[in-house]
Order: C-alpha cells, then structure tokens, then sequence
C-alpha cells in the first residue's frame, strides 16, 4: 500500500507540475517554438549551477535561476525574427546551444574545484518523490500567476497565438504582451523544473497540447484539455511509478506519451465514422 | 489632411544600403481605390509595410490618418493600426492550434477592444456580420487550417474588415487564387468600398485583379514610380510592355482590365 502522508505532496506536485506545464505547453506547441521550453529550463539550470558553484544550496538556488530564465526570456523577447531576417527557431536554437554549454560548463568545475554536485545533477532529472508541501506552495503560486495571466491576456495570446505580424498589423499590443509571455514562462519552467527535472519537462510541454490538438477544437477548449491531460500525465505517472514501484520520470513521460497515441486514434476512428 | 488619408513625401525604404522603394509625392485621398501596379520586387508590398510603420523609412514622411507614421512611438503606432487594417500577400501559417475560423476573425477586435477587457457581446455581433457578409458562415466553425486558399484570404479579410477600419491596405488578396476565388474576392472589394465608403490600396500584378471601383492606379518598378493616373490613362500599351515585355495586350470590359496574349505575327518587329 502507498504511504499516504508520503505521496500526497508528491501526487499534488505532480498535478501541479502536469497541469501548469501542460497549460503553458499549448501557447508553446501552438507557436510551433518547442525549443523555448528546453532553451529555458536549461538557462534555468546554469543559473542554478553557478549559483552552487558559488556556495548556495536549496531553495536558495531558486533565485539565480529564475534570474537567469528571465534574462534568456527577455532576450528571446528582444530579437525580432523579421529584423535579423531569421526564424524564431534557429534564434532559440543558437541560445539553446549556449544555455546548455554554460549548464555543462558549471557541471565540469565541480570537478575542477573538488565539490559535490550531487544537489546540481538532480535539477537534471528532477528529485519530485522528494517533493513536501513547501515545494507544492511554491508551484501552485507559479500555477496562480499561470492562470492569471491567461485570464488577464486571453484573447491577446490567441491573436498571437495565431500570428504575431497578423497581431501586430491588427493593432494587438504584441510586443508587451509577448515579452510578458517569455517572463511567465520562465518563471512556470523554472519553478516546475526543480522538481520536474529539465528533460521531463519538455515531455510534459509538447506531449499533452499535442493530444489536445487532435481532441478538440477552438482556443478554450484546447487550454482546458491540455491542461487537464498534462495533470492526467503528472499524477497517472506518478501513481503507475508508485503501484509498480517503477522509476517515476520515465513513467510520466511514456504515459503522457501514451495519451498523444490515444488522442490520435481517438482523432482517426472519428474521421472514419 | 487636405481631405487626404495618406500622404508621402520624399520616401526612401532602404535594405542592405540599397534603395528598394524611393516615392517622391503621393496622396490617396479619402474613400479613393489607388491601385498599386509592379512586377515582383517592384516594391509594393514595402509601400504598405511602410504605411503602417512595419519597415522604417529614412530620409521622408509618411502621414496616415494625419500621423507621421516614421515619428510614432510603440503605442501610438499600434493605435493607428486599429484605424488602419492590412492584408499581408502571404496566408498565415497559422496556429498549431487548430484555432477556429470565428476565431481567427475575431482577432481583429482583439486590438480594438483594449487590453484586460474580453471581447464584448457587440463585438462578437461584429464578427459574425462580416463572416456572413464574405458568405463564410457555413466554415466559421472549422480549424482555420483545414480551410482553402480562398477561404483563408476571405477570412484573413473579414479579420481586417471587423477592424472597422478607415484605411484597407490589400497586399495580393488574389494571389494564388482560381478565377472562381478571384472573381468572388474583386466583387466582396468592391461591394466593400460600395457600402462602407473605405480609403482601399491594393497591391498586385494581375490586371484581373483591379476592381471595377479603382480610381487610380500606381506602377512601380524597380522601386519607384513610372506611371500614375485613372486606369484608362495609365494601363496602355505601352505601360503594359515596359512592365511586362512585348506579347500582351490590355483588354478592358465593363470597368474591368485583363491581359491577353498576342498572337505571333500581330507583333510588330
């Protein structure tokens, strides 16, 4: 039988991560800029790295990497794609390379300077069956400021959802609300990242929009199953890991996969009917 | 204004340190169709994008509406786009999402309404009058992407029209068009200008294109002007050669222009 008092922060955790991640995943995966999420979880990372590096540990690695997430947020925010003449994708790219080559940078002066970077290595994998109810305040604020901001921008993010030149050219204020955007999303990876770890996150972000897609139409609806299918992948994952007592990341990440396969079965016998 | 909505004087687009659009004078006044004339990379499309400030011109002056387009701050500029509505030459890709085709109207209210407030009852009345009006009723429920050439042109025009707008900017509307979609798209222009009296420039290379209601008519090439005046004066003969070499002849009907080709041995040497 599950430990109840053990796994109830780490299922809460679990949902919390699946569906802030799943909500912000649908803007991601609906911009076709997949790499924003790894991009900026791995500046997260070496925000967080060096921060070790320079003595701090815990929660207090937090600030640093948050600091480090926004500055890539913004600076992704700042390029104009049409400017430089260049796709959004190859920009993120570009910073992607950089971000991890900082990350594995950090990682390799552990060694150099003869430190434990055993705290530094789980950002990597996510440490979430360790998750307590702190952990789970913390991601729920992020998750509030999440919803917040769909709210607050709801129909500026499905113009720029659609377009950002057709949003700009129909008086939408793109540049404000788009740099929002990069900021919050910075802040949900950040924060979800240190439980999640930085790999199943992106899982987490593609994987429950995707099924979405092929579930329902329309910009509401969309929001809502994506949302709810990534807290299916959070907490499904993390029951199956804890039933079968099989390694939690990977349960999360082959369930919300699963879910991609079903929703595309379920979008194939409705074309044949 | 001078009853004029667009005004240019000594405008000069540059890229990679070359003139690629350079217009000494030009006015459109208010409710006028000015058709703009050119082969590709005459600089019709940069003429639109500088009239809504989505390239910078440097030395010269673009007034829209009665504002200096060049001068306009970040918000201001965007204020002016609500007045102004433009149809780029190339179709969205669109969302991933497969957003619907009531949706994508609709963003055209999106700046209007202002920010932190949902789009009201009236304007949703908005959106769905413009996509009866375009005939698009029957498809307003269908992912924007699952949608035809024709039909997402028509919507991406409805989405310019629930702007309300004083000024039409149409960059191509008819571009990779059948002559069924074509046809629709010159007749919803011009029972567009019919009914709401707008200020239209509209951007293309086919002379099937050019609705019956176009005052002017504007040829570029290579950047700058060669040509300009009522259709009758400025589609000649020998405007049409210099744009298009020797081998058509300009047909017109009922207000309306079209090339044809010219046999062989009816061409001079």
């Amino acid at each position: 039988m599950m430990d109840l008092l053990f796994w109830a922060p780490v299922l809460c955790a679990g949902g919390v991560a699946g569906a802030s991640t799943g909500l912000l995943g649908s803007y991601i995966v609906g911009m076709r800029i997949p790499f924003l999420g790894i991009c900026i979880a791995h500046a997260a990372l070496a925000g967080a790295v060096f921060a070790a590096l320079a003595g701090m540990t815990g929660p207090g690695l937090l600030g640093p990497a948050l600091l480090a997430a926004s500055v890539t947020a913004v600076l992704v925010g700042v390029v104009d794609p049409q400017t430089i003449r260049t796709d959004i994708n190859v920009v993120l790219g570009i910073l992607f390379s950089l971000t991890m080559g900082l990350a594995f940078l950090g990682l390799g002066l552990f060694s150099v300077f003869g430190v434990s970077d055993n705290e530094v290595r789980n950002l990597l994998w996510g440490s979430i069956t360790f998750c307590r109810w702190r952990d789970v305040w913390i991601m729920s604020g992020a998750a509030v400021v999440e919803i917040v901001f769909v709210v607050l921008f709801y129909k500026e993010m499905r113009a720029i959802l659609f377009s950002r030149t057709h949003a700009a050219a129909a008086g939408v204020h793109v540049t404000l609300v788009w740099t929002l955007f990069l900021l919050l999303a910075s802040l949900v990876l950040t924060v979800n990242f240190q439980m999640v770890g930085g790999l199943m996150i992106y899982s987490l972000l593609a994987n429950p929009a995707v099924a979405a897609t092929r579930l329902v139409r329309g910009y509401g609806p969309l929001l809502i199953v994506s949302t709810g299918l990534g807290a299916l992948s959070g907490i499904g994952g993390l029951l199956l890991s804890a039933v079968f007592d099989l390694p939690t990341g990977a349960m999360i990440v082959i369930l919300s996969s699963l879910l991609v396969a079903l929703a595309a079965l379920v979008a194939r016998w409705r074309q044949g009917k | 204004m001078n009853g004029s909505v667009i005004e240019i004087e000594a405008l000069q687009v540059q890229r990679d340190r070359r003139a690629i659009l350079s217009i000494e004078r030009l006015s459109v006044r208010a409710g006028e169709v000015l058709v703009v004339l050119g082969p590709n990379g005459a600089g019709k499309s940069t003429l639109l994008k500088a009239l809504i400030g989505m390239v910078r011109c440097r030395p010269g002056h673009v007034r829209v509406l009665g504002a200096d387009v060049g001068a306009l701050r970040s918000a201001a500029l965007t204020r002016l786009r609500r007045r102004v509505a433009y149809l780029a030459q190339t179709l969205a890709p669109g969302s991933e999402m497969p957003l619907t085709l009531r949706e994508i109207v609709a963003i055209g209210r999106t700046g209007c309404a202002g920010l932190l407030r949902p789009l009201a009852r009236g304007d949703w009345q908005r959106v769905d009058h413009w996509i009866a009006c375009l005939g698009l009723q029957p498809i307003a429920r269908r992912p924007y992407a699952a949608l035809s050439g024709g039909e997402q042109r028509k919507a991406l025009l409805a989405m310019a029209m629930v702007q309300q707008p004083e000024v039409l900017l149409l960059d191509e509307p008819t571009a990779n068009l059948d002559a069924f979609w074509r046809e629709q798209m010159v007749a919803a222009l011009t029972e567009l200008h019919r009914t709401a009296a707008l200020t239209i420039v509209l951007v293309c290379h086919d002379l099937e294109a050019i609705p019956p209601t176009t005052d002017r008519v504007l040829i570029l090439q290579a950047g700058r002007p060669v040509a300009h005046g009522p259709c009758d004066v400025v589609l000649t003969q020998e405007h049409i050669e210099s744009l298009y070499g020797r081998g058509l002849a300009v047909g017109c009907r009922a207000g309306r222009y079209l090339l044809v080709p010219q046999p062989a041995q009816e061409l001079t040497p």
